[in-house]
């Protein structure tokens, strides 16, 4: 009957920091822009509330996510087990997966990865999210934290070759998180049924998952 | 404008005239003058004047006796009354403007202006037109005083003139200035030095030449990205302020200042002109045009002058777009692929 097993797969402190963070890149992504392209974007009102906006958006999403940080490392303490790809992973599970995407997936074959709350990422998410939360994530926060205090952090900016690399670098950092942005949504719609993975961000169980027996798996696993 | 300045020097020459005096007179009137009140042994405190400055200004050509002229033989002893011209004689078109306005009830031209040491607006640095409104309104109340309203209001208290927002010119020009680091200390503060330091790094060949390398006392991008790279020049930085590109003595705020479009925002016409200001010896500035638009450079035009709205860069803008759209062949490959198989998928 594994058919109507469910997962508890995303506990509620990564529910709260995801949709926190979805509302507030995106947040972001449209004041950013209307920040830049001034005279074009007038969406959010006059400059200086955008600019405002963009500051507070900025703060929210730094405070999730070193909320995230400390609830996977020091409560969760799974961090380095779902976030980090192990060696077999990258040598094998990678290429299967992205097989499976880009090849079995089409032929109507059964996803490769079976998620549990002790591995509920595939290899090519493993890898995704990683370049995501530990290297943009964190740059981009602490390029706008540099930005929000200019006239202090002055001495800094300049070892790092001054002001104008620093912006630009803030922009193409936040254009990547942009372009992960459609390419992320989509992949959320490839579970059993377009909404399945969105809407266990939302409830926090994924329905119809295997039963697992592995000994790792120490998620709640509960029959309807 | 010119027109009242014409007028102000025939009046001078009427004056001249009218006293008989020869038109070779105000220097060495100025040097009797000053062989009193440029000695510090003879006069102190306001009555001290720096003759090698007020030789560099505008008014030295007027010498002393123009403004002060009711001074008789006997100074300095028994002239009750010793005459000030008024700025207004001479200076009726800004004058007017000022008198004008609300701030005439808080400051006087003297207030703002030592009538011996004036400078024009382009022969100053940027930053230091502001020594005169901080001698009342001092910086840390300012800041916050503009914190209020003003999103970062420490750094645009810190890089603009107070009269780029609170005078009435409609338009605005870039001064770059050469800032030095201070010592070697990891993260030193960067300061507009003086003429003695820049000479000092520059050499024989003057500090022009730290940037313009070409001598044509015009300073194109690719100088500019010279002046940035050379590692010789490693603790000078190029400092961008914004200057207001007319005179006005219109110290009401204008409206258009609250909104910050005023200055970020981009087109044709914004942040296209732009100046290096150097120091001179008599410790005023000179400005040489630089190339229309080099701030607008990616990176290193002026690595330290960046305006957000205002100084993004087209090819930055395009790398931008490229990742983006990088973004999207996920969704619309691989949703196309999806379409057409999703027979395959309907167990
Ligand atoms: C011999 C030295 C000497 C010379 C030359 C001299 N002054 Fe003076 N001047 C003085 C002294 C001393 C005082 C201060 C007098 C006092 O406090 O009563 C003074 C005061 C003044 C004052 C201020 C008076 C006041 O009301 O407080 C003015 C203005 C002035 N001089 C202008 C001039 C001008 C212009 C010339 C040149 C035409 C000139 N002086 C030449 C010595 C000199
Ligand atoms: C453009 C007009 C102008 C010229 C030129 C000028 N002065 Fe004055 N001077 C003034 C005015 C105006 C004041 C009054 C300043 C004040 O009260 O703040 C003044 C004040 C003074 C004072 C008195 C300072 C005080 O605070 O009481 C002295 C002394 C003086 N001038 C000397 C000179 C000498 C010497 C020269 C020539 C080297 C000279 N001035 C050239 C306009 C001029
Ligand atoms: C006798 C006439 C006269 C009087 C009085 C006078 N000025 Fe001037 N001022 C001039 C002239 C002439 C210039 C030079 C104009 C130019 O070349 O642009 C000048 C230039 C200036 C400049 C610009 C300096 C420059 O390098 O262009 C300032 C600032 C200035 N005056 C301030 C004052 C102030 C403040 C007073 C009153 C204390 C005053 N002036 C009184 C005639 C006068
Ligand atoms: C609140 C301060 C303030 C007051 C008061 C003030 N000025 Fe100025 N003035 C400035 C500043 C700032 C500049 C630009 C920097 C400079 O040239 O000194 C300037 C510049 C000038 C210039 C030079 C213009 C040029 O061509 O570059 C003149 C002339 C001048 N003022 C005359 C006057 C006269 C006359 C009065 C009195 C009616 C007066 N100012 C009152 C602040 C003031
Ligand atoms: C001699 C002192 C003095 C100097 C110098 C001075 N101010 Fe003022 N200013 C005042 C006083 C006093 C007020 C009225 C009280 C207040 O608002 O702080 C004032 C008010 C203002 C206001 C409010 C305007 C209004 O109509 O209420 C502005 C803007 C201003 N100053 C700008 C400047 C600038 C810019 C400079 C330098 C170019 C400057 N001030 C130099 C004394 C000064
Ligand atoms: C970015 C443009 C900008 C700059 C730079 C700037 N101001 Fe202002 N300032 C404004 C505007 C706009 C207001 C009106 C704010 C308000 O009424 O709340 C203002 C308000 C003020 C006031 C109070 C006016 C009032 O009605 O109470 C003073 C005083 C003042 N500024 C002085 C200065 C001085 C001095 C400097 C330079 C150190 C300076 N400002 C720099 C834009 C600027
Ligand atoms: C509105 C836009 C978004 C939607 C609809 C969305 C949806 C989802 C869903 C459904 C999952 C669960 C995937 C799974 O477990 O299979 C997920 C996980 C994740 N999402 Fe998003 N997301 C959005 C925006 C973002 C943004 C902006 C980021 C980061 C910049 C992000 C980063 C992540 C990460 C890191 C995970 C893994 C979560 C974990 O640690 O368990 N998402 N997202």
């Amino acid at each position: 009957m594994s058919e109507n097993k469910k997962v508890y797969l995303q506990p509620t402190p990564v529910r709260i920091w995801h949709w926190l963070n979805a509302f507030g890149i995106i947040t972001l992504a449209v004041s950013g822009a209307q920040i830049r392209f001034p005279e074009y974007i007038t969406l959010l009102g006059n400059y200086k509330s955008v600019i405002y906006l963009h500051n507070t958006a900025g703060f929210v999403v730094a405070i999730s996510f070193t909320f995230w940080f400390f609830y996977y490392v020091f409560i969760a303490r799974s961090m380095a087990n779902l976030y980090v790809p192990k060696v077999d992973e990258l040598k094998t599970g990678l290429l299967r997966q992205i097989k499976f995407y880009f090849l079995t997936y089409f032929l109507g074959w059964e996803n490769p990865h079976h998620p549990t709350p002790r591995n509920k990422f595939n290899p090519m998410q493993k890898s995704a999210y990683l370049a995501i939360m530990f290297v943009l994530m964190p740059l981009v926060s602490l390029t706008g934290i540099f930005m929000t205090n200019v006239e202090p952090l002055r001495g800094v900016i300049v070892m790092m070759g001054g002001l104008k690399v620093l912006m630009n670098f803030h922009f193409l950092l936040a254009c990547c998180l942009i372009a992960f942005l459609p390419t992320h949504m989509y992949l959320t719609t490839l579970g059993h049924t377009p909404l399945e993975h969105i809407k266990t961000m939302w409830t926090g169980w994924e329905e119809g998952a295997e039963e697992v027996s592995s000994p790792e798996s120490i998620g709640t696993v509960s029959t309807r | 404008m010119n027109c009242s300045y014409i007028n102000n020097l025939l009046r001078i020459a009427l004056c001249s005239l009218l006293l008989l005096v020869p038109c070779s007179l105000p220097a060495m009137d100025a040097d009797y003058c000053l062989m009193c009140h440029g000695d510090a042994d003879i006069v102190s405190g306001p009555l001290l004047i720096e003759g090698s400055t007020f030789d560099t200004t505008a008014h030295a050509m007027l010498g002393c006796s123009t403004c002060h002229d009711a001074i008789g033989d006997e100074h300095p002893n028994g002239d009750s009354e010793l005459s000030r011209a008024t700025c207004l004689d001479c200076h009726d078109h800004l004058g007017q403007e000022y008198m004008m306005t609300d701030h005439a009830n808080y400051a006087t031209c003297g207030d703002c202006h030592n009538p011996h040491e004036v400078r024009a607006m382009d022969a100053m640095a940027g930053y230091d037109m502001n020594d005169k409104c901080f001698k009342c309104h001092e910086a840390p109340a300012m800041v916050d005083l503009h914190n209020e309203w003003l999103p970062q209001a420490n750094l645009h208290i810190a890089k603009l003139p107070c009269i780029t927002c609170h005078t009435g010119s409609e338009g605005y020009e870039i001064v770059l200035n050469i800032a030095a680091k201070q010592d070697d200390r990891f993260l030193s503060r960067y300061e507009l030095p003086g003429y003695q330091t820049l000479q000092e790094i520059s050499g024989k060949a003057g500090i022009l030449s730290l940037i313009d390398t070409d001598g044509d006392n015009f300073i194109t991008l690719r100088e500019l990205k010279g002046f940035n790279r050379n590692p010789e020049y490693r603790d000078l930085r190029l400092a961008g302020t914004m200057v207001p590109s007319d005179v006005s003595h219109d110290l009401s705020t204008l409206d258009n200042r609250y909104d910050c479009t005023f200055c970020h925002v981009s087109g044709p016409e914004s942040l296209q002109t732009s100046f290096l200001a150097i120091p001179n010896r008599d410790g005023g500035y000179q400005r040489i045009p630089v190339e229309q638009g080099a701030v607008l450079e990616a990176l290193y035009g002026t690595p330290d002058f960046y305006m957000v709205g205002t100084t993004r860069s087209a090819s930055m803008n395009i790398i931008g777009l490229i990742i983006i759209c990088g973004g999207l062949v996920m969704p619309f490959g691989h949703g196309l692929l999806r379409f057409l198989t999703r027979k395959n998928r309907q167990h």
